[in-house]
């Protein structure tokens, strides 16, 4: 059941109305009911795996609370034992295949044949986010900057709620509990706004990601028959699918939780406008880069201070190898983290960092430095982005090897049916879409306009993204990306 | 060496750091207000004024701070201490 199924409209229709009606009266009962249909969510997409998440739920619970009762040098082992197991779950569900076959490989072995083929492991959907949740809500009670939560019902819900657990954002305990210890009221700007988020994200869904992955699937496929012309247009299609799947999913899943009075972080926050990588990753997949700093590069860059720039370069490739890894095992994931590391190294060297931000969100528009400065932020996550939709570590580096040729000069040719128009099209919702986020970069998402006192222009906008939808959409669905991870 | 002194010295350290021009210390204030100090530069900062006080930092210390009149109470602390 993804989010944007018929089966979706009709259980959140009914969760909704149960919410506000019979479960509304406290915090409890609100939770109580946010729980069920969570596990009801969980359970229907593979029920077998509900006792994974459950596992999960309830091993990072009573850690935490031992964690806290305890004063001595053993808080320290428990945190330790939290972290490798949520580590080793995540690892036997996601990376042992991976390991496995680079075992065999390096032992000479072809194809595994064995009883035992660790390949054959099926990812539990939304593993990669609640594990990651767990792990950050064990450091922040060790660390004492979050009281552990009392309730195991709150953390279920904290852990479990279904709006987030297919495809994050992974978000931070603290925020979350304080939302969901007390009672929601209903508000009906608040819902409102969460629909018009709903329809932004099935927007860029529909009408840009579904119709990208239409011109740029036949030319990922195809591209050793085909001039770097038309390389540099599959890559540029298949980053705006990347990036409208992700961050439509995320709106829809932001807008969704809105509706039950609980606000999750922001997600994406328009990263095509940013003058260089470390901008871009503050504004791409939020909620994973943050978590990351936070755990990962915060505590390696304290550990290596005492060696300047050089101690940050190495935090920050460790980080994005990380990164790359937590999208899947695969060496394309692990390479493309890399090289996002690599970025930042003139960055860490030369850059002023941040400091013109404040300055170019107050202009109507780019100044030439900027908008260049974007142009080549956008090029090299591009050439990334080969990567990380590449089969293989050879197919990705063919195809870069293809576009870097003379023929990006030539004519391009568009493959499979209808491939030209539908470029087009595409092409101008991603204009579209460009100039909407460029106008509404200060707001906290790109359909905030409760400012649009006309309510006939605020119509004529709903009509004119479900028309688009209703027109434009693409007739093949495609399962959202980030779901697999 | 008084709160005051503390307060100058890291405000110099952050606009060396940052590269900014001028920089207004107000109270309360935390890292999300000065323009550019992030994760990636938040540890040159600390290294800097780890350097500069001749105090060394635990990272539960670092976590525990709220703003930045809670970083100059922590370097107080340490100095008072040494």
């Amino acid at each position: 059941m993804t989010l944007l199924s018929f089966a979706f409209l009709i259980f959140l229709t009914v969760v909704f109305i149960l919410y506000w009606s019979v479960f509304r009266h406290s915090a409890r009962s609100q939770n109580i009911l946010l729980f069920l249909s969570s596990l009801l969510f969980y359970g229907l997409a593979d029920w077998h795996f509900s006792f994974v998440l459950i596992f999960s739920i309830l091993f990072n619970f009573y850690v935490a609370r031992f964690i806290t009762g305890n004063r001595t040098r053993g808080r320290l082992y428990l945190l330790l034992t939290g972290l490798t197991v949520n580590v080793m779950i995540l690892g036997y569900f996601k990376y042992s295949g991976f390991f496995y076959d680079g075992w065999l490989h390096m032992m000479g072995i072809q194809g595994g044949g064995g009883k035992y083929n660790p390949l054959h492991i099926i990812l539990p959907l939304g593993i990669s986010f609640y594990t990651f949740q767990g792990i950050g809500y064990l450091v922040d009670v060790y660390n004492e900057q979050i009281e552990p939560c009392n309730g195991l019902l709150t953390f279920t819900t904290y852990m479990a709620y279904f709006p987030k657990m297919t495809a994050g954002p992974i978000e931070p305990a603290n925020r979350f509990f304080e939302q969901i210890e007390r009672r929601r009221e209903f508000r009906y700007p608040v819902a409102v706004d969460g629909l018009r988020q709903i329809l932004w994200g099935a927007f860029a869904k529909l009408v840009i990601a579904d119709n990208c992955a239409s011109v740029a699937a036949p030319i990922l496929d195809n591209y050793h028959h085909l001039p770097a012309s038309t390389l540099l247009i599959g890559a540029f299609f298949y980053l705006f699918q990347v990036y409208c799947d992700f961050s439509g999913y995320s709106n829809i899943a932001i807008g969704v939780s809105k509706l039950f009075g609980i606000q999750l972080m922001r997600n994406f926050a328009s990263p095509f406008f940013s003058v260089n990588i470390s901008e871009y990753w503050k504004k791409w997949n939020i909620s994973l880069s943050s978590w990351m700093m936070k755990y990962v590069f915060y505590p390696l860059s304290f550990t290596l201070r005492r060696f300047g720039k050089p101690g940050l370069i190495i935090s920050i490739l460790i980080t994005f190898l990380i990164i790359g890894l937590w999208h899947g095992a695969d060496t394309t994931f692990i390479l493309f983290g890399l090289l996002h590391g690599l970025y930042f190294i003139p960055v860490i060297l030369y850059g002023k960092i941040s400091k013109n931000v404040i300055n170019r969100n107050s202009r109507s528009f780019p100044t030439a430095k900027d908008a260049i400065r974007m142009m080549g932020v956008f090029l090299l996550v591009m050439l990334t982005i080969i990567l990380f939709g590449a089969d293989s570590v050879s197919q990705g580096f063919y195809y870069l090897r293809d576009l870097f040729s003379f023929s990006v000069f030539t004519k391009p040719v568009f493959p499979g049916y209808n491939g030209y128009p539908k470029a087009t099209m595409t092409l101008f919702f991603i204009l579209v879409l460009m100039s909407v986020e460029w106008s509404q970069r200060n707001k906290r998402h790109e359909m905030q306009i409760d400012n649009i006192k006309n309510r006939k222009l605020r119509l004529g906008i709903y009509y004119a993204i479900v028309l688009s939808i209703m027109l434009c959409g693409s007739s093949v669905q495609i399962d959202f990306i980030y779901s697999q991870f | 060496m008084d709160k005051k002194d503390i307060r100058e010295k890291v405000k110099a350290i952050l606009i060396s750091v940052l590269e900014l021009d001028r920089l207004e210390m107000k109270e309360g204030m935390t890292a999300a207000d000065v323009a550019g100090w992030d994760s990636l530069n938040h540890m040159v900062i600390i290294s800097g004024i780890e350097r500069e006080f001749n105090v060394r930092f635990k990272l539960r210390e670092l976590n525990k701070l709220e703003d930045l009149n809670a970083l100059i109470e922590l370097i107080h602390q340490k100095q008072l201490a040494i």
